[in-house]
């Protein structure tokens, strides 16, 4: 089997349907909450695409072409998915967003002082911690952070040993 | 099977020509040089596939739907590296808590600390430079101002959270 322009659109248009799919939820019902919004939506449309796949693939004989096809618009439907968790997690938690929304709210432009009153590092810092704490990430016990559940802390270290080999330094701030 | 073949052998090299640019010299716009890198191999690798590898070659790409999935698949990779990148590029103050407190281990971190150590100018200062650098605002009279290429992504956010109906974020 060879790959034809159909192929090229299944992937397209089922991140297209995750889109759709996840907006509507959130807006029909909000208390799913945006995460398991996007996670629900996403697994939906990832079954449609599989068994679309295999229908599309049953007419033809499954030698290694078809299921390399089938695999790669898998991979493409993660990877664009992943672009799409991505997408909404920076409108909701990126700094530099956030700053920039501020100065365009602001028609006669912002000094530093008037951008620190409306964003700070208090408020980004008191954020954090919740959500932390929320999720299980971390727990608060007699006024002290502790590591609850591991998962973000294994993900810092693999972020820092692909700093070190990108950047050669654990931070951005780092010499 | 030459879809998954050749994007990944794309992949593998485009990734490869960073590592090595990276360590001969970090530019001062990663992600822009990372684009340029990853496009400049696709674009120059699709090339010699239809020229070294011809319609008797077991490694032929035959049909132009099949450079064209190829094409996509590589892009939705690079994208996905791309946002990865930035995160390596860029401390995320979340990972650099969890890291603060993993360090603490059992003995646990003081919750006063991180007002210590995470101050303005360490979270909003650098960010608010990256905007300069990146010319999505500019400073004139002690001021920020937000550019016309800096109006278009924060109206892209505004837009997106307005259809969502989701809260002010950040």
């Amino acid at each position: 089997m060879q790959s034809s322009l159909l192929h090229i659109l299944i992937p397209v248009m089922a991140f297209m349907l995750n889109i759709v799919t996840q907006v509507l939820l959130y807006r029909l019902i909000p208390k799913t909450g945006l995460l398991k919004s996007i996670f629900i939506c996403f697994i939906f449309v990832l079954i449609l695409l599989i068994g679309t796949e295999i229908l599309f693939a049953g007419s033809h004989p499954l030698d290694s072409n078809a299921l390399s096809i089938i695999v790669s618009n898998i991979i493409i439907y993660f990877t664009l998915g992943y672009c799409y968790f991505h997408f909404i997690n920076l409108g909701e938690t990126a700094r530099r967003i956030r700053i920039l929304r501020e100065l365009y709210s602001a028609t006669d432009g912002l000094s530093t002082e008037e951008v620190l009153s409306r964003y700070n590092a208090r408020e980004i810092v008191n954020k954090r911690i919740s959500r932390l704490l929320h999720s299980g990430q971390v727990i608060e016990k007699d006024g002290k952070y502790y590591i609850g559940q591991p998962i973000l802390l294994v993900m810092a270290k693999i972020i820092v040993l692909l700093k070190l080999l990108f950047l050669g330094k654990e931070s951005e701030f780092s010499d | 099977m030459n879809i998954l073949f050749w994007t990944a052998i794309l992949i593998f090299l485009s990734f490869s020509i960073q590592l090595i640019v990276w360590k001969i010299h970090l530019p001062k716009r990663q992600t822009l040089f990372l684009l340029f890198i990853f496009f400049t191999v696709l674009v120059f690798g699709l090339f010699s596939i239809k020229f070294f590898f011809h319609s008797d070659s077991i490694l032929a790409v035959n049909a132009y739907s099949e450079y064209l999935h190829i094409s996509l698949f590589f892009i939705s990779l690079t994208l996905a590296y791309m946002i990865t990148y930035s995160a390596i590029e860029v401390d995320s103050p979340s990972l650099v808590m969890i890291k603060t407190i993993g360090s603490a281990g059992t003995n646990g971190l003081e919750a006063k600390f991180f007002d210590k150590i995470m101050n303005d100018d360490l979270l909003i200062m650098p960010r608010l430079q990256d905007l300069l650098n990146d010319n999505m605002a500019y400073y004139k009279n002690g001021k920020y101002f937000i550019t016309r290429k800096g109006c278009i992504f924060a109206r892209i956010f505004i837009i997106y959270r307005r259809l969502l109906n989701a809260s002010e974020g950040g």
